[in-house]
């Protein structure tokens, strides 16, 4: 019997080709950092399923357990989840690299650190496994020294990119959080990266009433899926306006339309995560098939036509 | 998240109890639920007891084993589910092989028509090996404290496998690893229930993929010729952490 495997030949790929940071992508979607991800064979079953490119787990210096369960409070509309990033430590990271650029596509390696030298450590390793990006964490709503305890801060956001930059040989992708006052002076200071991605998840909290405290071990955590999608909606096409740069969106996609208005908001390519839970791997066959179609019947012969069209 | 008081709990060994529930949700053999038991933790539990009143089967090994296992009647669970894919029903001749605690998720399999080999490690760990129909049941314990000294893949001996319609197992990795080189290439229909670290249950975190495939959305039961295809069974797995390990070799 074995398994089945999806979506057989892709006929629609030339018309959902894009570019990001200079990667060559043959659509527009990448799976989104912290979901299936942290196995090697993971990632390569979703890229067997139709996605361009994966961006890993966002791995660190040394081994974290992250935190215990309960990790996850899943809603109608999303998910809360704190996994407290877990990671095995950037030394025990390289098989796992290896494992899924076995598929021969995009690999982008997601770090997080809490000084520009420890980040530009992790980009050198990332890159001498195979990466063919970083992906800079600076928006992890739930750990405290990390994630967004850095990435507001524009000062050390601009030094950290500007160090990467200045020593790496692959492109460097800022993630930004919404969980900042101004998302414009984070991503202006952030400017000499290849591209920007927006947006993590929004700092968030469930209450159990009849247990009478939080779901979650660590109390707070962060908000994905559908209900945030129009937070990152208005900050992709903010950013877009402000800045002109390009941006990978990410933010509660799970059909061709929520893709389509994240393109049309400014970004080059998007990134799917919470999907996978509500409606299983196949979110990146369906998409991209429904995306080609919709594209053909408004008439857009590629991605870059309808980069930012909505941008007033 | 889901909560029921507790109708009961029956104590079945120093270290192992059968919590009782109502819930009225179709379930199936194999499924599991998330319990979760505020302040020690959220972790993978079997249905072992179908129908409205519910039941699952816990032993205690750490923290929330432990918490839980200490639950009275009336007392609050709090769970999410019914998750995973259940075992195919076959009708016919089954063999049922539970290692330990894996023997609480195969319990509602267990018929007339059913043969048990049940395992432990020593004879106070043995589960559910009086549910099987009288002669019907192998025990083997590593210790010889009960049945045959030896591995669960010693009960087999004995037996012939031509005899069964199907076989499920569920039990620690290495213990099915046996089954499964034994069993491959008998031509009888196998499925087994994996086990492995999990955290969200729902598919998204990635700590108990084996193959790239997800145990508590895709599995934890699994055909042998899925599991005789993975690259990762009985070999490696990732850690809490996701630093991947060898299994066997410590
Ligand atoms: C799909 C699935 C179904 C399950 N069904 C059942 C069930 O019906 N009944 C049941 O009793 N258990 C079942 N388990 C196992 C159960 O989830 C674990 O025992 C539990 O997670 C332990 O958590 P803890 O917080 O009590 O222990 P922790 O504090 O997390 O661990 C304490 C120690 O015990 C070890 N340990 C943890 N789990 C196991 C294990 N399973 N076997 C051996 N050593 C272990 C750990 O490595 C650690 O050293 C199931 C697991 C899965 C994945
Ligand atoms: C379970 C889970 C784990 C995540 N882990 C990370 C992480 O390690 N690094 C990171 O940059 N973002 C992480 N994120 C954020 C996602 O990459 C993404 O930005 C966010 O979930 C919004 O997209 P979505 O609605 O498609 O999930 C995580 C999200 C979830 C749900
Ligand atoms: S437990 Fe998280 S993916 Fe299965």
């Amino acid at each position: 019997m074995g398994f089945s495997h999806c979506c057989g030949e892709l006929n629609f790929m030339s018309i959902l080709g894009t570019e990001i940071a200079g990667i060559k992508l043959e659509n527009p979607l990448m799976l989104a950092s912290g979901i299936l991800d942290e196995n090697g064979y993971s990632m390569l079953e979703i890229l067997k399923h139709g996605a361009a490119a994966v961006v890993t787990k966002s791995i660190g210096t040394t081994e974290r357990s992250g935190y215990r369960p309960p990790i996850v409070v899943p809603l109608q509309d999303g998910l809360i989840n704190a996994v407290g990033l877990s990671n095995p430590g950037i030394d025990g990271f390289r098989e796992e690299i290896k494992i899924a650029s076995s598929s021969g596509k995009p690999v982008i390696g997601s770090i997080f650190g809490s000084s520009a030298e420890e980040f530009l450590n992790l980009a050198l390793r990332m890159e001498s496994y195979g990466a063919a990006a970083v992906e800079l964490n600076l928006s992890c709503p739930h750990v405290r020294g990390f994630g967004t305890e850095v990435g507001s801060d524009p000062l050390l956001v601009e030094e950290i990119v500007g160090l990467l930059k200045s020593r790496l040989k692959i492109p460097v992708l800022a993630k930004l959080s919404p969980n900042v006052t101004d998302v414009v002076a984070i991503a202006k200071a952030a400017e000499k990266a290849d591209a920007l991605v927006l947006i993590n998840t929004v700092k968030a909290m469930a209450i159990d009433v009849y247990a009478r405290r939080p779901v979650l071990s660590n109390s707070y955590g962060g908000l994905s899926g559908p209900a945030i999608k129009n937070v990152g909606i208005r900050y992709v096409y903010e950013v877009y306006k402000e800045t002109g740069k390009q941006i990978i969106g990410v933010g509660g996609i799970s059909t061709f339309m929520d893709a389509a208005e994240y393109i049309m908001a400014g970004s080059s390519a998007v990134q799917i995560g919470t999907a996978l839970y509500t409606q299983g791997k196949g979110v990146f066959g369906n998409v991209n098939r429904d995306l080609a179609e919709f594209m053909e019947k408004e008439g857009y012969r590629g991605i870059k036509e309808m980069v930012g069209v909505a941008v007033k | 998240m889901i909560n029921s008081r507790i109708t009961e709990v029956e104590k079945l060994s120093q270290n192992t109890s059968t919590i009782r529930f109502k819930w009225d949700q179709h379930a199936e053999a194999g499924q599991f639920i998330m319990v979760w038991v505020p302040g020690a933790g959220e972790i993978p539990i079997s249905l072992s007891h179908l129908g409205n009143e519910k039941g699952i089967t816990v032993r205690s090994y750490g923290v929330a084993s432990e918490a839980l296992i200490k639950k009275r009647e009336g007392e609050r669970l709090f769970f999410r589910g019914p998750y995973g894919r259940p075992f195919t029903k076959v009708e016919g001749r089954k063999l049922i092989i539970g290692g330990g605690s894996g023997m609480a998720g195969l319990l509602p399999l267990i018929d007339e028509k059913s043969h048990g080999i049940v395992a432990a490690r020593t004879k106070s760990d043995l589960l559910f090996h009086d549910r099987f129909p009288r002669g019907h049941v192998t025990v083997v314990t590593d210790d010889g404290s009960a049945g045959i000294k030896g591995l669960a893949v010693d009960g087999l001996k004995g037996l012939r496998l031509e005899d069964f319609d199907v076989i499920y197992a569920c039990g620690p990795e290495m213990m099915l690893k046996s089954i499964l080189d034994r069993i491959r290439d008998s031509g009888v229909r196998a499925e087994f229930s994996l086990e492995r670290i999990m955290k969200c249950g729902i598919g998204i975190c990635d700590s108990c993929s084996i193959d790239g495939h997800q145990l508590c959305t895709e599995g934890p039961t699994f055909s042998l010729e899925e599991i005789a295809s993975m690259r990762e069974f009985g070999v490696t797995r990732l850690t809490e952490s996701g630093r991947r390990i060898w299994l066997g070799k410590h």
